[in-house]
């Protein structure tokens, strides 16, 4: 028999009890418990009732083991950002005082072994990301523990790489949790299954930043090596024993219901079988190949309704404009409005007036979206995907089966970044996966095909919106009124279980959670300070297509890579250039000088200094809006976003008389102030550079009055490698803001306003709508 | 029965004429580095070598291929290795140049395409030992079937692995 000895001590608010195991009879226990299953057979008949991780136990983050390693556990799916991997292991060997190479594991997104959900956004948390506060809270445990077993005052100790020392003792941490079991209990706030999930609460010491060793390092992204080297095991690869392929036949329109299914040639597809449920109809064979000609072939023969209930692409601003329903929603004002808009208007030196469109994007990933369920006989579910938010998927599958979410386990992997779109949960054939493996009684992949993912995905939500500005006799900007218009942006509920007729969550209405409400918030923070009047207003309404669709699909959205404020940067840098040229000044000066924020004023004169702006107003002396010759100019645009300044200069030539426009120099600059790994936020900015200048020039989402109309890389066109410019990333670390801003998501919303100002630089026409394919600028030049 | 060379392997396959190589080679033969990304041959996630050149797996048939030699991500080691005399053992514990040099560059964001870049990398690298940015350029945008797609935009990335790669290749490694 053991003798255990258990204390508890107080620690910054969390509770750390101490059991102490005495050495008898052979039994030892060692280092810190881990808790719930490691691996999973298909099969298992034990019902799976508590597969989450206690989060209120440090132990769930964080394992010291005796030879001085660390695991570390995220509910954050890594998505190619690469954080969980470089990021969050320097946060944590930082506040550890450890070396970043003793941060040996990464365990992340799997419900089962990670303890806090939210999704593969906001990785750094507005700079106290949950790791960094589990790792702060543990070493204040590891102080306590080691001042009581070395008879040291904790304000005596010091700590270096894993190793405690006071007066002449020393002990590393792998000493001192060997032979305890330490249960440090911290207290934790939020909803696991939600979008944003848990939060660690409490404020535990920090490192200081002036004390930094590891944070400011260029470490290598680990998952780098065994992808490039085909080691890596990924959602596409995972295969279980006896699991059919599957291809799901989706409906002909955004509204259509089943009329009858196509019957399956069982002579030439022996092996397959089609399974129906509500409006999805699904196949299924052993192999690849089979499921796909079988799909193939159920479809030609299955018959649905038909459904005209968009307002198809062409006609969509117009729609928008005077048909959507903006009153239900109500409007919403930002934080940033004061003076007195409408005076100020009346009394101005000059004004202008203009309204900005967007189109719908698609999120696009460069593999089709795909999952691997397998409903056991005893109701347990596991699903195998690349998910950003495997604990609210986790929930809404819980939900369409009517079960508890304890039953429900989902495994994750890497796989094609989509940005945002699961971020709610869900990314398209999760849920399919699910209903016919439940349906069929064994593991089943559903892949879709790059068509399925183009026209059933969500997309990022078109919008246009209404500027008012104004300028004064000495050239500054007194007047700022923006109207911003969008449907609801985000719609998590799963389109298999929404086709299949199963539970869902509701529909963005009014009333539902805040990312899935119809209202429209103010998202792009505002900059310019010194501006006296200035009203941001946000309009709201339902999806389109939605109400009308009999099976309330029509045009769903999603949050895509720096959502909504992608909608709204854009107007509003395009209107603030246009402000500048009215008064006759350079757009850059115009911004610094409505500016009182010293990172902001940073950022614009950092990509000053970069591009070799020279100071003069827009457009150019020579800009012409006519010919075959090309004409260059040059565009500045501007963005707060996550604790991070950003600033960029497009410099593009234009052909007038085909409306071609190449962006030649890009260059940005960024403050996200404590830079944590400075050579993957560069990777990560010319990524989201080079999506921006895609978005920017070639994405629109078409669609007629049935539903999308792009269905593959011909008619939705991204960026090639021919088409980058020479592309200059400014770094600036600015530690004195003492926090990390978030460096991978917002690059993308850069290039739009500040091509468009180029435009307007190079030619003296504006064109304010995205994107700015050439028929359309062509068309624009000549009005 | 299908005979395939893949990877300097003889390797039988059941499947039908018509079956895309890339289910076969990803289904029954445990090769995953090629990815399905369109099977359409419009973006190169699925790209392998077929007697050096770059082709896409997920609309070139099993059938089109039996006695060509197939050279997927995976068999990249020992490609290098053979073209340098190198032991065939060493293949097992390094890489290609490419492949490292994608490591050292940090190239991928998510990854998922970069399979067909290194393919493609590989392709360019035999024919032109030392590529200048336009013609590495011109080759992923030009070359193949269709442009190499990433949609994550590292093709800053891959222009310096490239060219990281042709300095390892160089130095023979």
């Amino acid at each position: 028999m053991a003798t255990v000895r258990e204390k508890t001590m107080n620690v910054y608010g969390a509770t750390l009890s101490r059991r102490q195991f005495v050495k008898a009879g052979g039994a030892l226990v060692v280092g810190i418990s881990l808790v719930g299953p490691e691996v999973l057979k298909r099969g298992a008949q034990t019902a799976v009732l508590k597969n989450t991780l206690d989060p209120t136990l440090i132990s769930s983050w964080i394992e010291i083991h005796p030879d001085n390693t660390v695991l570390i556990r995220t509910g954050k799916n890594d998505f190619g950002q690469g954080t969980t991997f470089t990021a969050y292991k320097q946060i944590v060997a930082e506040e550890l005082r450890m070396p970043f190479e003793a941060i040996t594991t990464v365990v992340a997104g799997d419900t089962d072994r990670t303890p806090d959900g939210s999704g593969a956004f906001d990785f750094l948390g507005h700079g106290s990301p949950n790791i960094r506060k589990a790792a702060a809270y543990t070493y204040q445990a590891l102080l306590d523990v080691a001042s009581e077993r070395l008879a040291v005052a904790k304000d005596k100790l010091t700590a270096k790489d894993g190793v405690l020392s006071g007066g002449s003792k020393s002990i590393s941490y792998g000493e001192l949790v060997k032979d305890q079991q330490l249960k440090l209990t911290i207290p934790v706030k939020g909803d696991l299954t939600s979008i944003f999930g848990l939060t660690i609460d409490g404020n535990p010491p920090m490192k200081p930043v002036s004390e930094y060793t590891v944070i400011g390092k260029s470490f290598r992204n680990s998952i780098t090596s065994t992808k490039v080297a085909a080691k890596e095991t990924w959602a596409t690869d995972v295969r279980l024993p006896g699991m059919l392929h599957a291809r799901v036949v989706h409906p002909k329109t955004l509204g259509s219901t089943l009329v009858s299914t196509g019957t399956l040639d069982k002579k030439k597809f022996p092996n397959a079988q089609v399974i129906v449920k509500g409006n999805l109809v699904g196949v299924v064979a052993p192999t690849e190949w089979e499921a796909i000609r079988a799909a193939e072939q159920v479809a030609s023969g299955t018959k649905w309704t038909d459904w005209k209930g968009l307002p198809s692409s062409a006609k969509l601003h117009d729609y928008l404009r005077n048909q959507a329903d903006w009153t239900s929603a109500g409007v919403t004002k930002s934080d940033a409005s004061k003076g007195e808009v409408d005076a100020a208007l009346a009394a101005a030196h000059k004004k202008l007036s203009a309204t900005y469109q967007l189109s719908y994007m698609k999120h696009a990933p460069i593999g089709p979206t795909m999952a691997l369920a397998d409903v056991n006989a005893d109701g347990t579910v596991h699903i195998y995907t690349h998910n950003q938010n495997p604990q609210a998927l986790r929930g809404e599958i819980a939900t369409m089966l009517g079960i508890s979410s304890d039953h429900v386990i989902v495994h994750a992997y890497p796989g094609p970044g989509h940005y945002g779109r699961s971020n709610g949960g869900n990314a398209g054939a999760e849920d399919e996966a699910v209903i016919l493996s439940k349906a069929i009684g064994k593991p089943v992949r559903v892949q879709w095909m790059r068509a399925d993912d183009m026209q059933w995905s969500t997309q990022s939500a078109a919008a246009f919106s209404d500027a008012r500005l104004a300028v004064d006799e000495k050239g500054k900007l007194v007047v700022y009124q923006m109207d911003h218009y969008m449907p609801a942006m985000q719609d998590d509920r799963p389109i298999g279980a929404v086709i299949a007729e199963l539970p869902t969550m509701p529909a963005p209405e009014l009333e539902t959670k805040s990312v899935t409400s119809i209202v429209n918030n103010i998202s792009d923070p505002w900059i310019y300070a010194e501006v006296p009047n200035v009203l941001e207003r946000g309009h709201g309404t339902f999806q389109v297509g939605q109400k009308a669709s009999p099976i309330a699909v029509g045009l769903r959205d999603h949050s895509m890579r720096t959502p909504v404020q992608f909608q709204q940067n854009f107007p509003r840098e395009l209107a603030i250039t246009e402000a500048a040229s009215l008064a006759g000044v350079d757009a850059l000066q115009f911004r610094i000088d409505n500016s009182s924020e010293e990172r902001l004023i940073g950022v614009l004169k950092a990509v000053r200094d970069a591009s070799a702006w020279g100071s003069r107003p827009s457009p150019q002396p020579d800009a012409v809006s006519v010919g075959s010759a090309a004409v260059r100019g040059r565009g500045v645009s501007a963005m707060y976003r996550s604790g991070t300044y950003w600033a960029c200069v497009c410099q593009i030539a234009v052909t007038p008389s085909t409306g071609a426009i190449k962006v030649e120099k890009y260059t940005i600059a960024v403050d996200p102030g404590i830079i944590v790994n400075p050579a993957q936020l560069k990777r990560q900015v010319e990524g989201g550079a080079v999506m921006g200048i895609s978005h920017a020039l070639l994405e629109e989402a078409t669609f007629d009055e049935s539903g999308i109309t792009v269905d593959d890389w011909n008619s939705y066109p991204i960026l090639t490698m021919a088409d980058i410019p020479e592309i200059k990333v400014v770094l600036i670390n600015n530690p004195k803001v003492g926090k990390y801003g978030g460096g991978s998501e917002a690059a993308n919303a850069l290039a739009a306003p500040a091509i468009a100002a180029a435009l307007h630089d190079a030619t003296g026409k504006v064109v304010r709508r995205l994107p700015m394919k050439p028929a359309y600028v062509q068309a624009a030049l000549k009005a | 029965m299908i005979t395939l060379n893949v990877n300097g392997a003889r390797r039988e396959v059941q499947a039908s004429d018509d079956a895309p190589l890339l289910y076969v080679l990803r289904n029954d033969l445990q090769l995953i580095g090629p990815q399905f990304g369109c099977g359409l041959a419009q973006c190169g996630a699925c790209a392998v070598l077929v007697d050096g050149k770059e082709a896409r797996s997920c609309v070139t048939t099993v059938s089109e291929v039996a006695g060509k030699d197939i050279t997927t991500l995976e068999g990249l080691p020992a490609r290098w290795a053979k073209q340098k005399g190198l032991p065939a053992e060493e293949a097992r514990y390094t890489l290609h140049p490419v492949q490292q040099a994608w490591i050292e560059e940090q190239t991928p964001q998510c990854g998922f395409c970069q399979n067909g870049m290194m393919i493609k990398a590989t392709e360019l690298l035999e024919s032109n030992p030392n590529p200048t940015v336009a013609q590495i350029k011109d080759a992923f945008t030009n070359s193949g079937p269709s442009p190499n797609l990433c949609r994550c935009g590292t093709y800053l990335a891959i222009i310096d692995a490239v060219r990281h790669a042709a300095e390892l290749m160089a130095k023979g490694r």
